[in-house]
């Protein structure tokens, strides 16, 4: 053949994914103007602890730690269910449907909280301009929105993700700069950056409303076989994801407490909730740049949405296709290939627990947004717990030459910390809630991961009985329909 | 330049000579077609409307079926077989038919390239247009622009003959609901089309027996022709897994 067509690598690069783009893709999930207009203010009102900055560079430092061992994972085993794949490989079968069962819970408790965050800061924003809608109307809205791109399988594009979170992180720098450079009658102080907070009462809630901020850069992994270059490509963007949103987190939560000055944050988070941001600059800035922002602000709640929903659906997908849960969940629509059944299940789910509390009447922002986000971000911490131990146990197993660090060190030490966290999250979880130390709730929420967990562990022990074939397969997700005919490979090798 | 994989000595013995077509088992003749059978072509046409031409499934699970059904046509006629998610050539002559060749050519091109994923990968991104063009050749069906939205058009493959393009769908439809044992060409291809989702479509409101007779069926197919499925089945669903606009 004289004039050879493209080549087998050179046709299957094409439309591979960049550092870049994965970054765009996992920070829209974490959708940083919700955490830093929303979970940050949030975070401030409802712990009344003042060392939220100091939290989120804490916690940046550590989930650094913890994707060390977490992408050397990924280099070995290709599943686009990271977690609970990890932890099958790692720690066996059945935790890791324990693991997949409790991430059902936690990232569906991540999308259904966002719902009282979208609907009340857009009625917020109707409200300012003479619309009075109530909170749950914007937030069906929303839900309607998301339920019919959910079964058709429309993601958010890339491009426009990206211009987007580059809009959002523009704004965000430029409040922070005006908060700083008007501070509260004290001047320009670093109180809230102190390490002496992470020592204080209430820290604990402090630690887990930052991880829920980082929720979704845990996805840089699902891309390994899409990127260009799996092994540079997916460590680059996670640790990109991480530094990026911790420092903006970082610097916007604390920037917010130098303008109110660092003894009034709380109050003032308090009093004006997800409108503390808005309010502190609108003074100095022209208002159309305030609009933007609070637009901003609600398509990035928009973003992580849609988001969470997708991986709600696939992760349903994943377990139907390995039969662990009902095969229908493993189906997608023969016309968009959505992973239809899980799409509408989340759907129904979502639709189920807002009017519980268009019933109940609690509070959007504080019983919803931010509980239940909350919640949602604690089941990824036990998540990124177990999967760190699963890391260490599975170097320790799988003969390799990635070095004591990557496979032992790191991994140990990122088990150590967000074990940490989690024992004082779990300890103090009263504070996060903002109920009394003698609430039920404060050990029913925590209890209920023990609950899903135990179910899922029970679960596969049941397999392991009833349908061996079931068994085998768990963990392997897509790549499910081979386990009959061979032993999965480790790793997928990506053509080059 | 055979690809010859590890442990290439325990496989079964594969039959090299070229088998004639009127024996061929993977040929079926009758209903209203002219010529032999292919594979793909066959995909290509249930994957689409009989009348109208246009696509009954997602663009992922077509050009992933498409891809499958042609490296069954090559494994079919004994120039490649699969084993343990691995592709090997067999047998380097060249196959009559100018795709089966162009593609067979390509395998034998880049030894370097093993994995059977890796081949629906490219095969997927490159010849569902070539199938159709085969199917062009044949008369079988007429491509028409389409306008879609805004300036975008579309090329849809209308079929010329309807009995013609439903012939598939309608065998293989009649045979599972009377419960009959399938020919290894129909269950090559409802092997494909399930894995693409089509199977719900075939045997739309058919009893859990009928689909549970065809899963039998399926587990009891050769070794090859489950090992092309599973692959089929584990690329289809990482691509619903990562799939972003």
């Amino acid at each position: 053949m004289s004039s050879s067509p493209p080549d087998v690598s050179a046709v299957l690069a094409r439309g591979r994914l960049g550092t870049w783009a994965v970054v765009f893709f996992v920070i829209a999930a974490a959708a940083p103007l919700t955490v830093v207009a929303g979970g940050a203010t949030t975070g401030y009102a409802v712990t009344g602890v003042r060392g939220i900055p100091v939290a989120y560079l804490l916690v940046a430092a550590v989930l650094a730690l913890f994707s060390v061992g977490y992408v050397a994972m990924s280099r070995r085993i290709v599943n686009a269910g990271a977690f609970y794949t990890y932890i099958t490989r790692g720690l066996g079968r059945p935790a890791g449907v324990g693991a997949a069962f409790v991430a059902v819970v936690g990232y569906n408790a991540m999308q259904i909280g966002l719902y009282g965050g979208f609907g009340s800061v857009l009625a917020g924003f109707l409200a300012d301009r003479g619309m009075q809608v109530p909170w749950w109307l914007c937030a069906y809205a929303a839900w309607a929105i998301v339920a019919v791109l959910g079964v058709l399988r429309i993601d958010l594009n890339g491009k426009v993700l990206a211009v987007m979170l580059i809009a959002e992180v523009v704004v965000a720098l430029v409040y922070d700069a005006v908060m700083v450079t008007h501070p509260a009658d004290g001047g320009v102080t670093v109180d809230t950056l102190s390490p002496s907070h992470l020592l204080a009462a209430g820290i604990g809630a402090a630690l887990v409303t930052a991880i829920t901020g980082f929720v979704g850069f845990e996805g840089t992994v699902v891309f390994s076989e899409e990127t260009k270059d799996p092994r540079r490509t997916v460590p680059r963007a996670t640790y990109l994801a991480v530094a990026i949103t911790g420092l903006l987190y970082g610097a916007s939560a604390w920037a917010m407490s130098v303008a109110t000055g660092p003894d009034k944050i709380v109050d003032a988070a308090t009093a004006d909730g997800t409108d503390l941001m808005f309010n502190l600059v609108s003074p100095h800035l022209g208002s159309e740049l305030v609009t933007i922002g609070r637009l901003l602000f609600i398509t990035s709640l928009f973003a992580a949405l849609l988001s969470f929903h997708h991986t709600v659906a696939r992760y349903l997908f994943a377990l139907g296709r390995e039969r662990v849960l009902p095969a229908a969940l493993g189906r997608t629509s023969r016309r968009t290939g959505a992973p239809k059944t899980g799409s509408i299940i989340q759907s129904t789910l979502a639709a189920l627990v807002l009017a519980g509390y268009v019933l109940a009447g609690a509070d959007p922002i504080m019983h919803l947004f931010f509980w239940v986000t909350v919640t949602g971000g604690l089941g990824v911490l036990i998540l990124m717990t177990v999967t760190s131990l699963a890391v260490v146990v599975f170097f320790a197993r799988t003969p390799n030459d990635d070095g004591l660090w990557r496979t032992r060190l790191a991994p140990g030490l990122a088990t150590l910390a967000l074990g940490a966290i989690l024992v004082v999250t779990v300890e103090q979880f009263d504070t996060l809630l903002g109920v009394p130390t003698t609430s039920p709730l404060r050990w029913w929420i925590p209890a209920s991961y023990g609950i899903t967990a135990t179910v899922g562990l029970a679960f596969a022990l049941l397999l392991r009985t009833l349908r061996p074939d079931v068994y085998q397969a768990i963990g392997l997700g897509a790549q499910s329909a081979t386990a009959p005919l061979r032993t999965p490979e480790p790793v997928h090798q990506a053509a080059r | 330049m055979v690809i010859t994989p590890p442990g290439a000595d325990d496989r079964p013995t594969v039959h090299l000579d070229p088998i004639p077509a009127t024996v061929r088992h993977d040929v079926v003749r009758g209903g209203p077609h002219r010529g032999p059978k292919l594979l793909a072509d066959e995909f290509f046409l249930l994957a689409h409307d009989d009348r109208s031409g246009r696509p009954r499934l997602h663009d992922a699970a077509t050009n992933y079926g498409v891809a499958a059904a042609l490296l069954g046509e090559l494994a079919a006629a004994g120039s490649i077989s699969f084993d343990r998610g691995r592709l090997w050539v067999l047998d380097h002559r060249p196959p009559q038919d100018w795709l089966q060749h162009r593609v067979l050519a390509r395998l034998v091109a880049e030894p370097q390239h093993t994995a059977t994923r890796t081949w629906l990968a490219f095969l997927a991104e490159t010849v569902p247009e070539q199938v159709a063009e085969r199917l062009w050749q044949a008369g079988k069906v007429a491509p028409q622009q389409r306008r879609r939205r805004l300036l975008r058009t579309s090329v849809v493959y209308v079929p010329t003959d309807t009995n013609v393009a439903a012939w598939s769908w309608a065998r293989l439809s009649t045979h599972l609901r009377e419960y009959k044992h399938l020919q290894p060409f129909d269950l090559a291809l409802m092997g494909i089309a399930t894995s693409c989702g089509l199977d719900q479509f075939i045997l739309d409101g058919a009893g859990p027996s009928v689909f549970a007779n065809l899963r039998r069926q399926l587990q009891a197919a050769p070794q090859p022709m489950r090992e092309l499925l599973a692959d089929l089945d584990t690329a289809i669903g990482s691509a619903v897994l990562s799939h972003r606009t």
